[in-house]
């Protein structure tokens, strides 16, 4: 999921210097007989990135044969970065991505199976949550580890709240109705709230949009693409569900609940907006900046049922990796309760084990970050479509989500959507398995 | 060369070009017919980013040209691509001439306003589109303050790069900002070629400044004028960067309000993956600027032969 610009761009120096440092410390590296493993993570937010330098700094001091050589690349043209590498055949061993390329990397042969290492496959079966499982699955074998799931829900300041005297749900069974939602924009947009909503438009056109805005159609009765053949888009993704899931964001727009101009992170927490609609990985920050005032609300019922989305960013080892064991040994470090521990402290994501996930009091009963685990466990959390054609679906439908809160007619832009999607799978002959 | 000169020498003469001009060559045919003679293979076949060992790539003959035809994302782009250059060419043109004008009098402080018209060159776009998409914004941006201030708020705060009207505009305004002070530079040159006695005798007959302007300046500033609409044309056609900023930076215009062919190339390409649909783009939009350039050619040889 993208973020702002501006971290990657701080990142981006940051990742040079890693660079360099790595650079000359590859020189000194090669005096002794280590193994090298070269890693690459996208540049989250400031303390995810210390996390990463903190697990590599931890594992390098544990380990004498073995040294991670970490890299650190902007999160907005990562994929691209990753595309490029792959065509060069200069992919790193081990390398973070968004969940849903998973499919895709696992198809192109990008990713290797990492069900021929014995301590992954045994993580993967016995300790990983079930929705992180479903996330790296592909072809009946695992390609990704996940050291943690995602959250995605509504965060509220409490005192804006209980001034309009809206009821606050505590669980997921008392989520919001999508008129209760609408009565409680429209009651703080009448307030004083300049933009009630805060929908994290500034991380513009990408993952976010698909991320964040499928559920909306996936609540509704939509989908991104036909979930039981994944051979088409067409009627699942264009269908009247859809449509009304879009017109409903249009609509949010226009009447002022939402900004589509939002630039920065700061609308909630500078109190422009009373609601932000967001993943988990604001928490730390707006925990800081609200303390108590912070409530943490249920994804709503927009239509029959809730839908968030589930997944993140997880590891996989590439197939250019020469010491594709020392790779697997690092992974299994960083999914190790310590390291995941250690980065979801910083992210506020889901522990993505049963040993990590029960040691986080965050997210037991009562906890701040509760609900999202109980979306998790109670089926509410859906994966992006398992298919090795999520690049297009995802390109195609955030273009849509865009054009759309730009004013654009819904049904023509997820029309167009879906016609593109259905074109990728047909020059792609459906994405034959290997066999 | 007579014909009774020494073979051996006539040989060397004729082969010692070719010598001095090989390294060139080699290095155009390497990086420029090669690439291009790729993609015109490209274009007819169904080549993917990341080839995978059950797809072999295939002939597809036509298929992507015909594609092309139908798809309305390469019509818009190109639109795009056309109004840009239409506005931003002569536009830029004009005003680098009318700078080069002012900084070419001897003030004092002149050093200082060339100085300043050029900074934007030497500024990276991507900097320079970063810090306008700040600008144009809705709520706090100085653009619309200015607007504000200028027409005593009778116009209001405008959306710059969310309204499908004004994102081109907008990018317009900023991509001329940035580049018009290379062109001044070059016309800045070509003024300073020119013989000052010229303008000493015209002012003996008594010729007005504008008159100077019209029948001294402006011939004898030709050639200059032809290299900075050449390069500016094709400089235009090549626009991507500052599209794709806003593009990425916060949730924008309808896409195809804005987005050019470059981009577009690289959306098939890079993202989407279908090489071969991007180089039938790729080899379209060489034909288009192909032609313009011999268009451009053309006009401007028929008014040499008038003159």
């Amino acid at each position: 999921m993208s973020r702002s610009a501006h971290r990657s761009r701080s990142a981006l120096r940051l990742s040079r210097l890693a660079l360099v440092a790595a650079a000359l410390l590859g020189s000194v590296g090669t005096a002794c007989a280590q193994t090298v493993v070269s890693m690459w993570v996208h540049a989250g937010a400031g303390p995810e990135a210390k996390a990463y330098s903190e697990a590599v700094a931890a594992f390098n001091q544990s380990h004498k044969d073995v040294r991670i050589d970490l890299v650190r690349l902007p999160e907005g043209s990562y994929n691209d970065q990753v595309n490029a590498a792959a065509l060069a055949h200069k992919l790193p061993c081990l390398l973070d991505f968004d969940g849903p390329n998973v499919y895709n990397y696992a198809w192109t042969q990008k990713i290797i199976a990492l069900d021929g290492f014995p301590e992954l496959k045994r993580i993967a079966e016995t300790e990983m949550l079930p929705s992180l499982r479903r996330q790296g699955t592909y072809n009946q074998q695992i390609y990704s580890l996940g050291q943690f799931d995602s959250g995605l829900a509504l965060w509220g300041q409490r005192k804006w709240l209980k001034k309009i005297g809206a009821r606050i749900p505590t669980q997921v069974g008392e989520a919001w109705t999508l008129a209760e939602f609408e009565d409680v924009l429209r009651k703080l947009k009448a307030a004083g709230v300049a933009f009630p909503l805060d929908m994290k438009l500034n991380y513009g056109m990408g993952e976010w949009f698909t991320y964040g805005f499928s559920p909306i159609v996936q609540s509704l009765g939509g989908d991104l693409i036909d979930r039981q053949s994944l051979k088409t888009a067409q009627g699942s993704l264009n269908g009247p569900e859809a449509v009304k899931a879009l017109s409903l964001l249009q609509g949010w727009a226009r009447s002022g609940w939402i900004n589509p101009a939002t630039r920065d992170d700061s609308d909630f927490i500078q109190g422009r907006s009373a609601l932000s609609y967001v993943g988990h990985w604001v928490h730390a920050d707006y925990r800081k900046a609200l303390g108590d005032d912070l409530v943490l609300i249920p994804m709503p019922k927009f239509g029959t049922r809730a839908v968030t989305g589930a997944g993140s960013w997880n590891f996989g080892i590439s197939a250019d990796c020469k010491a594709p064991r020392e790779a697997a040994a690092v992974l299994a470090h960083l999914m190790s309760p310590e390291e995941i521990g250690r980065v979801t402290q910083a992210n506020g994501a889901i522990p993505g084990t049963r040993t990590a996930l029960a040691r986080n009091r965050n997210y037991s009963a009562g906890g701040p970050l509760a609900i999202y685990a109980e979306q998790i466990q109670q089926g509410v959390a859906l994966v992006r479509p398992a298919t090795p054609a999520y690049p297009v679906i995802t390109t195609a439908f955030s273009e849509a989500v865009n054009n759309v809160l730009a004013g654009s007619d819904p049904k023509k832009e997820l029309d167009r959507a879906a016609r593109r999607i259905d074109q990728a799978i047909k020059d792609n002959k459906g994405y034959p398995a290997l066999r | 060369m007579s014909t009774s000169r020494s073979t051996p020498n006539a040989r060397r003469l004729r082969w010692t070009p070719w010598l001095f001009a090989a390294p060139g060559l080699l290095l155009l045919t390497l990086f420029m017919a090669v690439p291009f003679g790729m993609a015109a293979v490209l274009s007819f076949t169904d080549q993917r980013l990341l080839t995978h060992a059950a797809l072999p790539t295939e002939i597809v003959g036509w298929d992507n040209y015909l594609r092309l035809w139908e798809d309305d994302s390469f019509w818009a782009a190109l639109g795009n691509n056309l109004r840009f250059v239409g506005v931003v060419v002569p536009l830029q043109t004009a005003l680098a001439l009318g700078l080069a004008l002012l900084v070419n009098r001897k003030l004092r402080g002149s050093h200082l306003f060339r100085t300043v018209y050029f900074m934007p060159v030497a500024t990276t776009m991507s900097v320079v589109a970063v810090i306008w998409s700040l600008m144009y914004s809705p709520d706090q941006g100085v653009i619309n303050r200015l607007i504000g201030v200028l027409s005593f708020g009778s116009i209001g705060p405008q959306d710059w790069l969310r309204d499908p009207a004004l994102v081109m505009p907008a990018v317009m305004l900023l991509s001329i900002w940035q580049g018009v002070g290379f062109q001044m530079l070059v016309f800045l040159a070509g003024l300073q070629a020119i013989p000052v006695d010229l303008y000493e005798a015209a002012t003996l007959e008594g010729a007005r400044p504008w008159q100077q302007f019209r029948w001294i300046t402006l011939p004898l500033l030709r050639n200059t004028t032809i290299f900075v609409v050449v390069t500016t044309t094709i400089y235009a056609f090549q626009l991507f960067t500052q599209v794709q900023i806003i593009a990425s930076s916060g949730a924008a215009a309808p896409v195809d309000s804005f987005r050019t062919l470059v981009m577009l190339m690289v959306h098939e390409g890079l993202r989407n993956g279908s090489i071969g649909y991007a180089s039938a783009l790729s080899v379209v939009f060489f034909g288009i600027v192909l032609a313009i350039s011999m268009i451009q050619r053309l006009i401007i040889r028929e008014e040499g032969g008038a003159a």
